[in-house]
């Protein structure tokens, strides 16, 4: 997305303008979130995965891949962890989740929906940053030991999420039935 | 368009499962240690095995501390503090356990077998 000569490729197209668009509202999000005090380190509710998830359904893996990654580089850059253990999380979690919903994503529109893409991707996010955490930083069984807490926090939070991507989705669809 | 949709359902039942699973796996039944070092303040005073039975009177900073040992596990009996928080502490029996009187600066702590934890922070 190059500032020059307004040439056809170089000058950004619809897609460029909506992953913009997302990916500002996902930022958005993660840094309201990141003010809030976690009440343990790795437990948060990840709402900026709703847009993630919104994105995914409407758009598809490749548009949700854009937000999600431009919402980790910038947002750990506002945030002031960029390249620090907390980016590396991140960014693994927001792989591994990004892998998750186009495998789950693919089995179905009719049969899995918001709540179950959102779950899966929940589980998959905390899957990838404990494995990162164990592996990378602090190879100690306490780590692991973690594991019950943090994935009963993925199950409530995903849920969450889900539910509420569910429903924005829901209303972004009738939305466009009016505006056809 | 309902908001939950079957498979929503199947993926939230795995996932429960799965949680289900973690706290199994990862709190499970812990390793049971067959030794316990006493120490008195950041001494060690004695290293005493689990599978004899026997009650152990310990000289603490401010009087003697008496722990028993029965099955594997370990308590304090009685000590010379206040709270008696140590005798509330109960039995311990795992790895890396601690109970500690810490007015009669008395701590004892489970060893041997598999060690799971270092610090446990409530």
């Amino acid at each position: 997305m190059t500032v020059s000569a307004p040439d056809a490729a170089s000058s950004p197209d619809r897609e460029d303008h909506l992953v913009a668009g997302f990916a500002a509202l996902a930022i958005a999000i993660h840094i309201l979130e990141a003010a809030f005090p976690s009440p343990m380190p790795g437990v948060k509710p990840g709402l900026a995965n709703v847009v993630t998830v919104v994105v995914y359904l409407r758009y598809g893996i490749r548009t949700a891949a854009w937000v999600a990654m431009l919402r980790v580089l910038v947002g750990s850059m506002l945030i002031g962890t960029f390249l620090s253990p907390t980016f590396l999380m991140s960014a693994t979690g927001a792989c591994a989740s990004l892998v998750v919903l186009g495998i789950v994503g693919s089995l179905g529109r009719y049969l899995v929906g918001a709540v179950g893409l959102s779950l899966a991707a929940a589980f998959a996010h905390m899957a990838a940053q404990i494995t990162v955490a164990y592996l990378v930083f602090i190879p100690h069984p306490a780590i692991l030991s973690l594991t019950p807490i943090l994935m009963t926090a993925a199950l409530i939070f995903g849920s969450v999420s889900g539910l509420i991507a569910a429903s924005v989705d829901g209303l972004l669809r009738s939305g466009d039935g009016r505006g056809k | 368009m309902r908001l939950v949709r079957p498979g929503d359902m199947v993926v939230f039942v795995l996932a429960a499962g799965l949680v289900g699973a973690s706290y199994a796996y990862f709190w499970g039944p812990r390793a049971e240690g067959d030794t316990a070092v006493i120490s008195v303040g950041h001494r060690p005073v004695a290293e005493i095995s689990l599978l004899e039975d026997a009650t152990v009177p310990v000289e603490g900073l401010i009087g003697d501390s008496v722990l028993q040992v029965e099955g594997g596990r370990i308590r304090f009996i009685d000590s010379p503090c206040p709270g008696r928080y140590c005798i509330h502490m109960g039995w311990i029996d795992r790895t890396g356990e601690v109970a500690a009187c810490l007015p009669n600066g008395v701590v004892v702590e489970i060893r041997g077998g598999h060690r799971e934890f270092d610090a446990i922070n409530l």
